[in-house]
């Protein structure tokens, strides 16, 4: 685990897998909030999609 | 082929599966057809015991199911394309989702040590899930991963749904003058549905679940009928009920059988459970969640995700397989199932299937790449 970023909502830094690949959902351990990963040559983090409701199947 | 032609085919395997009425229990037809179309597509390709479509491509050991159904809610809607709009029954629910699996199968090369299946499982829309059930039975073990054929849109992802029970009561009382102060058969009827609902106003209540309908228990009428047998009345209901995270069917059968003689008054009463699932949410912190994340915003989406508030074959198959990564996608507004308008948009089913293209990819990281239709 050598790899870390920053969350964007409390700046805690959070520590990654070096393989961690894009859209992998991680959680803040300190503000607890959902992360998605960005890899694109650096490694950032923005927040996960919201888990929204709707009717049907 | 070139890709226009590719998408030219692609359309009309949905045309064609949708032109073929398919109903619960009536998906013979259907499923030989999307068998057929597999095999021609590179997939090798069955109709199994219980009748479901199968295919499968690659022969690894590490299996990515596609599980969508072949069966549809009932009611012809006359099938017809305009502009971008395939009208027909099923066209959202769910052979739109199917077909994108099946043409994203068909286009997928699939890396050594993978194989793909997609399943047009029968009879999802009825309280047996016969076809789901039957997969889980029968499989060797459990897939790497899996995708449930539903329709959450392009650019969404399902992660859960809750669970259903389906019970019929049949009560029967005497008449008595329409002058008389004593309630008739139907007005007995009208009553223990008023309590049904009342149950889950309570239930709901004591839990404080709020406003979230994911969390809620709910209860549906689907049918009401009343007759004369001599000098008693008959009421026949049927009734849904969609069950949240925690909510145990036994435990929600029992109370309905105690509130309701309650509120029988003395009235022989009859209650039958046709069937039942648990309410399901898949996890989002895996491999799968994270491509079709990864797929969506490649299309040029912002991914979501969303919980649904009816039930499919996930309630089938994530309680039975625990810890296998699972979503629902593909295309199509779920707020048409089952209604007379029920139509797919042709653009997005296109879209969805290059997304479940490049999900596959990702999923097999740097051993996936491109094929051909």
């Amino acid at each position: 685990m050598s790899l870390a970023a920053e969350c964007p909502e409390c700046a805690a830094k959070i520590a990654l897998n070096d393989d961690v690949i894009s859209g992998e959902i991680v959680q803040c351990g300190d503000c607890g909030l959902e992360l998605e990963v960005v890899r694109d040559g650096s490694v950032t983090l923005r927040p996960a999609p919201e888990e929204e409701e709707d009717w049907g199947e | 082929m070139t890709p226009k032609d590719s998408d030219r085919e692609a359309i009309e395997l949905l045309r064609q599966l949708v032109a073929i009425p398919s109903p619960s229990g009536k998906e013979a037809e259907a499923s030989q057809f999307l068998a057929g179309w597999m095999d021609r597509h590179g997939l090798d390709a069955r109709v199994d015991e219980a009748g479901n479509a199968i295919g499968c491509k690659g022969d690894g050991p590490s299996e990515v199911l596609l599980l969508g159904h072949i069966d549809t809610f009932p009611g012809e809607i006359p099938v017809r394309i305009e502009g971008d709009w395939l009208y027909g029954r099923g066209s959202v629910d769910a052979k739109g989702p199917l077909c994108a699996f099946a043409v994203a199968a068909a286009r997928a090369a699939v890396p050594e040590g993978w194989r793909v299946t997609v399943v047009g499982a029968v009879e999802e829309e009825t309280a047996t899930s016969r076809g789901a059930r039957h997969i889980v039975s029968t499989m060797a073990g459990p897939p790497a991963y899996c995708v449930i054929g539903e329709p959450s849109g392009w650019d969404r992802i399902t992660l859960g749904y809750r669970g259903r029970l389906v019970v019929n009561v049949a009560l029967r009382a005497p008449h008595s003058h329409s002058a008389g102060p004593h309630p008739s058969p139907a007005e007995l009827g009208v009553r223990l549905w008023d309590a049904v609902r009342a149950y889950c106003d309570e239930w709901n209540r004591a839990r404080a679940r709020g406003d979230s309908v994911f969390n809620r228990l709910s209860a549906s009428l689907r049918s009401f009928v009343t007759s004369d047998d001599g000098p008693y009345g008959v009421v026949r209901m049927g009734i849904g009920f969609r069950l949240p995270l925690g909510a145990e069917a036994g435990d929600i059968a029992r109370d309905l059988r105690s509130l309701l003689a309650e509120s029988a008054s003395g009235a022989a009463l009859e209650v039958t459970e046709l069937g039942s699932e648990v309410a399901y949410k898949a996890g989002k912190s895996n491999r799968l969640v994270s491509s079709f994340l990864s797929a969506i915003r490649s299309a040029g989406g912002a991914p979501r995700f969303v919980l649904k508030s009816g039930t499919s074959d996930m309630n089938v198959v994530g309680p039975a397989w625990p810890e296998v990564p699972m979503v629902a996608y593909g295309p199509g507004d779920s707020s048409l199932d089952h209604t007379p308008d029920e139509r797919q948009s042709l653009s997005e089913y296109l879209k969805s299937i290059s997304v479940l293209e490049a999900a596959l990819r990702n999923l097999w990281g740097d051993q996936g790449r491109a094929g051909a239709l």
